[in-house]
């Protein structure tokens, strides 16, 4: 017991099943409160420690540590994205290209899609100086294309919509086509919040964008939310594909944005479980209900925050 | 739908129990480790699920003392578990009931996108059926379209409805809302208050300043199914703020097991009074605790595991 102890101090230590397992389950339990998806904080702990296992400590390092660097080295991987996306620089270069830099804006109801929107489209007016217009495809819900109408107001940029009335995809097109006749740098588009499991509307969602094939196809999704985060993205990914037109190349989700960030504190563990479960990148995190409050996530904030 | 999967989980669990030729030791780390993961992933706050672990273990410990052997454990463990899970719902307050006659103010108040605005109008709609003389208040200054939203949902259901786009003060809005309706002897007086977070003092300020104004009979605070493991903080917070009476659980219709509602019930230390199940307005169902635990842990007569 004593050599035991004793080595977990001095390091240089071959880690065993018993040494590793109350630690990982530490760290495991650390996550999910955290807010991390109860599997995704498990299966993650279980990678971390098969890597371990038999290996030594380094001098003068205990096992927690050791543990504990593992789980950010692990955690650095997951938040860095293999295929970075940057929005205003793809924006720029369709405008370069004279086309339309057309954006659809997905996810479940209420997680801040139109807000998220108008936050892009002020961010790309003021660091690029583009030209957007934006197209109310949500023409469900009660006040969507008041509520847009208000975000184009302050932005002072054109808005397409035909109240709430007509199909969602359609009416996206006949924004793109507007776009490109008047010359606008930007489209875009709203859509309609719905439940994942709801197939009717996941078809709908899929053909707005099979017939729009956007530039962008963005997922919101709410820091706030728990363990749903993993089976929102991967259906909603699946769902492009699924219902996709046959002999087509589907669209899938390119990025995530994170929303609500402002109101978890240091609870920022859904940014793991929605990257884990689909490997897409956090494209910005929403940090408030204004304009200005989008930002590009930092890897090492988010991961100071899920160890704190 | 909603908790069958957490409740299918839990009730596997509790019958293996049933099942099992010997309890010992190493048999309830095992069942303790299943049920912490069923709740865990349901979104159940992590404290809530150590509690009710330490306390079955707790409890199956004195047994053993007093026994000395581990007979009769089966039924130690299923009676604590439902015990506790009862408890985190358990309160002692009961949900305001309307009378007749008289002009009652409720008040609903929530994080941003939880479904407030959706549920008043599902309430009202509830108690018009019912053949009540209801009234919604719109006071939510704040987000694009507001206004619109609900007076567009007012329409839709019927219902008396009063807003200003023009005032940006919510207080003078709700003040004069209700005032009006009182004269004209409204019944139930619904007031919709914009999305806050509890980071923001000046958007809790504001709510207790409408609070104040208006001093509704009935604070009901709508939480999001899907929230995960900062519910609790956000509606402890809501609850010091502003005496949260009831509690609506929104977006059940989805995937989530909504076992973060669990956990905002011991926050609000509220009974839960509807579930909101689809975005159309009789997608609300009355909630019973009872029935709750039943379905959640899918057993049926479950008064025989009440100790008396
Ligand atoms: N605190 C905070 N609130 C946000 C953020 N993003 C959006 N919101 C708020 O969340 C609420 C819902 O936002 P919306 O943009 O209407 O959400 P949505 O996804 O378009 O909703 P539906 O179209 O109804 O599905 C609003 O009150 C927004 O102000 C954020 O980053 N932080
Ligand atoms: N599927 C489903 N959607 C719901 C339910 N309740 C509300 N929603 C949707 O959730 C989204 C947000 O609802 P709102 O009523 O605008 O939420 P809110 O709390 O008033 O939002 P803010 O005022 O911005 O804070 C809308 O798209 C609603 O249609 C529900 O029970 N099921
Ligand atoms: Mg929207
Ligand atoms: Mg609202």
């Amino acid at each position: 017991r004593f050599t035991n102890t004793l080595k977990t101090f001095t390091g240089n230590k071959e880690l065993t099943e018993e040494d590793l397992d109350p630690i990982m389950e530490e760290f495991s339990n650390g996550l999910m409160e955290k807010n991390v998806a109860q599997d995704i904080a498990v299966s993650l702990c279980e990678s971390i420690k098969k890597s371990l296992m038999k290996t030594k400590t380094e001098s003068f390092t205990t096992v927690k540590t050791t543990v504990k660097n593992a789980l950010i080295e692990s955690l650095k991987k997951i938040l860095t994205p293999k295929r970075k996306i940057d929005v205003l620089k793809d924006a720029l270069a369709a405008k370069k290209r004279g086309e339309p830099y057309k954006i659809v804006f997905i996810g479940v109801n209420g997680v801040g899609k139109s807000t998220t929107l108008s936050k892009v489209g002020y961010f790309l007016q003021k660091k690029g100086g583009l030209n957007l217009l934006l197209a109310a495809c949500d023409n469900f819900r009660a006040g969507a294309v008041e509520q847009l109408k208000v975000h184009a107001r302050n932005l002072q940029v054109p808005i397409h919509d035909k109240g709430y009335k007509g199909d969602p995809a359609f009416i996206a097109q006949e924004a793109i086509t507007k776009a490109k006749k008047a010359g606008h740098d930007v489209v875009l588009i709203d859509t309609a919040g719905r439940m994942q499991d709801n197939e009717p509307l996941m078809r709908a969602l899929a053909k707005l964008v099979h017939v729009n094939k956007p530039d962008l196809v963005l997922f919101v999704g709410e820091a706030l939310v728990g363990n749903d985060a993993t089976d929102q993205l991967t259906k909603f990914n699946q769902a492009l594909i699924d219902y996709s037109y046959q002999g087509s190349d589907p669209r899938t989700i390119d990025g995530i944005i994170l929303s609500k960030c402002d109101t978890v504190d240091d609870k920022i563990g859904a940014s793991i479980s929605m990257v884990y479960s689909t490997g897409k990148p956090i494209v910005f995190m929403g940090i408030g209900e204004k304009y200005k409050n989008l930002k590009k996530m930092n890897i090492n904030t988010v991961i100071n925050a899920l160890l704190s | 739908m909603v908790l069958a999967d957490l409740g299918s989980k839990l009730s596997q669990t509790l019958k293996k129990i049933t099942s099992a030729s010997k309890i010992d030791d190493v048999f309830l780390t095992e069942v303790l480790n299943e049920i912490t993961m069923a709740l865990l992933s349901a979104d159940v706050k992590f404290e809530h699920v150590a509690r009710l672990t330490t306390s079955v273990r707790t409890q199956v410990t004195l047994f053993m003392k007093k026994e000395g052997k581990y007979t009769n454990m089966k039924k130690i463990i299923r009676q604590t578990v439902v015990e506790e899970l009862t408890n985190i719902l358990n309160t002692e307050k009961t949900p305001y009931e309307f009378k007749r006659g008289k002009s009652q103010v409720v008040m609903f108040v929530g994080l941003q996108g939880a479904g407030k605005t959706t549920t008043t109008t599902k309430f009202a709609y509830h108690y018009i059926r019912k053949g009540w003389k209801v009234a919604l208040v719109c006071c939510d200054t704040w987000r694009a379209g507001a206004f619109d939203q609900l007076q567009q949902n007012a329409a839709k259901i019927r219902c008396a409805f009063y807003g200003n786009p023009k005032e940006k003060n919510p207080v003078t809005i709700a003040s004069e809302g209700v005032e009006i309706f009182k004269q004209e002897k409204y019944e139930i007086i619904i007031v919709d208050t914009s999305g806050r977070h509890m980071q923001e003092d000046k958007l809790f300020e504001e709510m207790k300043e409408i609070n104040e104004a208006i001093d509704p009979e009935e604070n009901v605070f709508v939480m999001d199914g899907s929230i995960g493991q900062a519910c609790y903080d956000q509606a402890l917070a809501f609850r010091s703020a502003v005496n949260v009476g009831s509690v609506i659980i929104t977006k059940l219709d989805g995937h989530a097991k909504g076992g973060g509602a669990l956990s905002a019930v011991a926050a609000t230390d509220s009974p839960i009074i509807f579930l909101g199940v689809g975005e159309t307005f009789d997608d609300l169902e009355p909630f019973e605790p009872k029935s709750f635990i039943k379905r959640l842990l899918g057993l049926g007569d479950i008064s025989s595991l009440f100790k008396t």
